[in-house]
């Protein structure tokens, strides 16, 4: 009985609750900006070296700084410095950077500093975070983000491996010059080794933080980025806050198109805006899309169902359905991501037949699937290369494979196998068993059928694909690869013969004109020069097809009409220091959602 | 007595060394690669060895599961591959919550399903019986996801009566508690009810009630005092060995409601190879299911000299 009129009071208490405050406080205290948001997976880590998963990143981003960083606003995608004064300087001899640090940095206020008070960033924090980053046993994961490009590097990894002291130890390729000078020498001339310092797992850490909180550092992080962790609950809700002493400002170029749409706006203005990110855990997508739709959250991804109720595209893009329009904003974003089907060179049919790898390029028809099964959710691509990135099909005019039944017959003739006659079916790997996977599949076994092509399927789980690739055995795997910089080489890689399995190069196919091509472009500055050599490369992929390149993912998602300044930047997964919000159109929006 | 329940106990050693071997072997030959999942794709194998020596997992299978049970009788599951927290602070934090998920609407179900058990079994064979019966095989079989989702949209988002989702700690976040309760109630109300009615009929027929009901007590009283009462051992063991499983929560519940529970993590774990939050979580599992099973059976012992071990 005692029970039952609890529950009964906190029914009350949770319908009294229930209408939702959003993200302001009561009318008589000045409106907290408060950004609803949701993580989708709990993180593993917020030591910067220890994380190499998505849900870890999108917090150290957010509370962790890293020397460069990628221009919001820009596109092509560009680095700029962060903690940095200008982009660093490279010698004449192609080998050394020189690094100044800005002076108005400062870590946040924590108990691990003298009185609790946040110091400033000098150069030896550089120094120490960097070494964490090559340390042996702290760093097993990303580690070869870097591997080799820094003098001396590999060394001090092997020493503190064997457990040597990294405090006893230094790098040879970094040197100090002052308090806020240093320099990087690497090992060999590499214009694309300042990319790894734009990445979350090179954040700068705080040595008294590191000392004084050990194992828990994981779980405690002091940082010098826009927000500080004012609640942490890995499986709850985290709550992040306003650091005031931030050091950035809103940026004052952009696309030109910018401008006009308002991004412009807060050009100059000290960051964040926002005075607190609320991120609860959400794994499902139906409540994240509820709490959206009531007004509870100001940002929210679509997936596929959710995107066939409330969307459409058509060829000007992506629209809401007249239901919904002026109350939400939808945007559309091409991610660096590339799908392609990679065919095992040692498999004794699909690798030594070319004119058959030709016949399945021709099957396929990926612009209709792309329609049919993910509504128009990507594009499809004829370059390994997705379109946002200089050097794609945009600069180069690849010309890949188009859906034709009877070029497709024709070279299955080629191949030694008229109407498919005599072809054993061909089996495909998949890295998941899911909904997506096995209609995706379905699909593209219907499609070339129709040539005589019979396809088999091997759904499993993510490492048991791995392993099947890794050791060999497998005659078509489903391969997908996501910019870990954006630039052209980190796709062209994936088919340049020394990157053999286990290296990213699955289809273990190699090519001496298309290796040198590759070595000749790797380091060129982007322009018609590079440009040449990209398409020649692709003319031989085109021929040979070590791959079929099926398309790129387009993200889509909602925000509401309060939040301002969002763009999506593919390479800055959650921008919450650009972000301002109107708390006035919030309360009427919430208001509205009822 | 005591030599029953000291052989009793040790007839649980076996089956508890028996399910630490099947959870070993299960959880090192089906799913995940553990490392390989944290890696990536295309990891190296230097990083590969490196990652698989920090964890433990290059030491050859049966050292891996002597180390296994050294944990299971320290009750030391280590720490999570994932997170790298200890796990005795993992599963404490997801128990108090699951257990706030799952207890209270098994209490209440407990006492509910009871009555209306007996309700309908005093009305048998009327046409109030007969509409129960079905309206319960109907609830029995609509999927748990279905309630989920349609709570979720017309209780919670439509009619604004709950809040979608969401968890807080302490006494603010039983807001957030009320929908799954319903959710569970609901779902557990028709295989309850009806099983409570059939131990209710079957009682009916015993030569006890016959005597009462000669002496002339009315049909309720009969009911309460007498059915009640005698039903309540089979209900108590079925109700007994039910408990163990409220520590895991309710998967799919956590999941939708974004409840940091034990059964939430027991999924993300599977999903991610988190092999000591999955060999710890089913350990405690079993070793509390055989502890009540025991509890069960001393307690039958003590009350019932005539059962005894063969």
């Amino acid at each position: 009985m005692r029970f039952i009129t609890l529950a009964l009071l906190c029914l009350v208490i949770a319908c009294g609750d229930s209408t939702g405050k959003g993200g302001t406080d009561t009318p008589s205290a000045a409106p907290k900006k408060i950004f609803q948001f949701m993580r989708q997976e709990a993180y593993k880590s917020l030591d910067p070296v220890k994380q190499f998963d998505g849900a870890s990143a999108e917090l150290i981003q957010n509370v962790y700084d890293s020397l460069l960083e990628y221009d919001y606003l820009s596109r092509p995608y560009r680095m700029v410095p962060n903690l940095l004064t200008k982009m660093p300087e490279l010698s004449a001899d192609g080998l050394t950077y020189s690094f100044e640090l800005r002076s108005d940095v400062r870590f946040v206020d924590d108990p691990c500093f003298p009185g609790g008070k946040g110091r400033p960033l000098v150069t030896d924090d550089v120094i120490y975070s960097l070494k964490r980053f090559a340390h042996g046993s702290l760093n097993v994961k990303s580690y070869t983000l870097w591997q080799g490009a820094v003098q001396g590097m590999n060394e001090f990894r092997e020493q503190t491996q064997k457990g040597a002291d990294m405090n006893k130890l230094d790098i040879a390729g970094i040197k100090k010059i002052d308090d806020h000078k240093f320099t990087i020498t690497l090992s060999q001339q590499n214009p694309l080794a300042l990319f790894p310092l734009a990445a979350s797992q090179t954040a700068i850490v705080a040595r008294e933080a590191v000392e004084k909180y050990g194992a828990e550092f994981e779980q405690h992080p002091v940082g010098t980025g826009p927000f500080k962790i004012k609640t942490l609950q890995r499986r709850g809700v985290t709550i992040l806050e306003k650091n005031p002493t931030y050091h950035g400002t809103y940026p004052s170029e952009g696309e030109p198109s910018d401008e006009a749409t308002g991004l412009l706006a807060a050009r100059g203005k000290k960051l964040p805006f926002i005075d607190e990110i609320h991120l609860p855990l959400i794994e499902e997508p139906q409540p994240a899309m509820l709490k959206f739709l009531s007004g509870k959250m100001d940002w929210v991804a679509m997936d596929r169902d959710n995107f066939a109720k409330m969307g459409f595209k058509d060829e000007k893009g992506f629209h809401l359905r007249p239901e919904y329009v002026g109350k939400y904003e939808i945007y559309s974003a091409q991610m660096l991501t590339t799908e392609y089907w990679s065919f095992n060179q040692k498999d004794k049919l699909v690798g030594k037949n070319k004119a058959l790898r030709q016949a399945i390029a021709y099957g396929l028809d990926i612009p209709t699937m792309l329609d049919k099964l993910e509504n128009g959710r990507g594009v499809a691509i004829k370059s390994i290369v997705p379109p946002d990135i200089a050097g794609s099909e945009r600069d180069t005019k690849a010309d890949g494979y188009s859906h034709n039944i009877e070029l497709a017959k024709q070279k299955l003739i080629e191949a030694g196998f008229p109407g498919g006659k005599g072809l054993p079916p061909i089996t495909i790997e998949y890295r998941a068993s899911t909904t997506r996977t096995r209609q995706q599949f379905e699909w593209n076994r219907a499609e070339l059928a129709k040539a005589g092509i019979t396809l088999l399927a091997n759904f499993q789980t993510f490492s048991a694909y791995l392993q099947r690739i890794e050791s060999g055995n497998f005659q078509v795997g489903i391969s997908g690869w996501q910019a870990d910089y954006p630039d052209a080489e980190n796709f062209y890689a994936l088919m340049y013969g020394p990157n053999k399995r286990p290296g990213p190069n699955e289809a273990d196919w190699s090519n001496p004109e298309y290796d040198k091509l590759y070595e000749q472009s790797r380091f060129m500055p982007n322009g018609p020069e590079r440009f040449a050599l990209f398409a020649r490369m692709n003319e031989i992929l085109r021929e040979e097809v070590p791959a079929i390149v099926t398309y790129t993912q387009i993200a889509c998602g909602l925000r509401q009409n309060w939040v301002k300044n969002f763009k999506r930047n593919v390479m800055i997964d959650v921008p919450f220091k650009y972000f301002d919000m109107d708390p006035a159109a919030q309360a009427k929006g919430i208001q509205g959602a009822k | 007595m005591l030599a029953y329940a000291v052989r009793r106990v040790l007839y649980t050693i076996p089956v508890l060394l028996g399910v630490a071997l099947l959870v070993f072997l299960l959880f090192n030959t089906v799913g995940e690669d553990p490392v390989r999942v944290a890696l990536g794709r295309h990891a190296t194998a230097q990083s590969i060895a490196e990652l698989r020596a920090q964890w433990g997992l290059d030491k050859p299978v049966p050292l891996q599961f002597l180390d296994f049970l050294g944990q299971i009788v320290t009750f030391d599951y280590g720490v999570s591959f994932n997170s790298g927290e200890k796990l005795s602070k993992l599963f404490t934090q997801g128990a108090a919550v699951s257990l706030w998920l799952t207890v209270p609407p098994f209490v209440v179900g407990f006492v509910v399903n009871i009555a209306f058990g007996l309700l309908v079994a005093y009305y048998r064979g009327s046409f109030f019986d007969r509409f129960s019966t079905a309206i319960l095989i109907m609830t029995m079989s609509i999927s748990y996801l279905v309630y989920i989702i349609g709570f979720q949209y017309f209780l919670g988002y439509r009619l604004e009566l709950f809040p979608v989702s969401g968890y807080e700690p302490g006494f603010e976040g039983l807001k957030y508690l009320l929908l799954p309760w319903l959710i569970i109630l609901t779902v557990t109300a028709g295989e309850d009810v009806r099983m409570y009615r059939t131990m209710f009929l079957d009682e009916t027929q015993a030569d006890y009630v016959r005597t009462a009901r000669a002496k002339g007590l009315s049909e309720p009283a009969v009911l309460v005092r007498h059915v009640l009462k005698n039903a309540m051992i089979p209900i108590v063991t079925y109700t007994m060995v039910a408990i163990p499983f409220l520590l895991m929560g309710a998967f799919l519940m956590e999941r939708y409601f974004s409840l940091p529970g034990v059964g939430d993590l027991m999924i993300s774990s599977i999903n991610s190879g988190d092999f000591p939050v999955l060999k710890g979580l089913t350990m405690v599992l079993a070793i509390a299911y055989s502890a009540m099973v025991l509890l069960t059976d001393l307690i039958y012992a003590w009350v019932d000299p005539r059962v005894s071990l063969r």
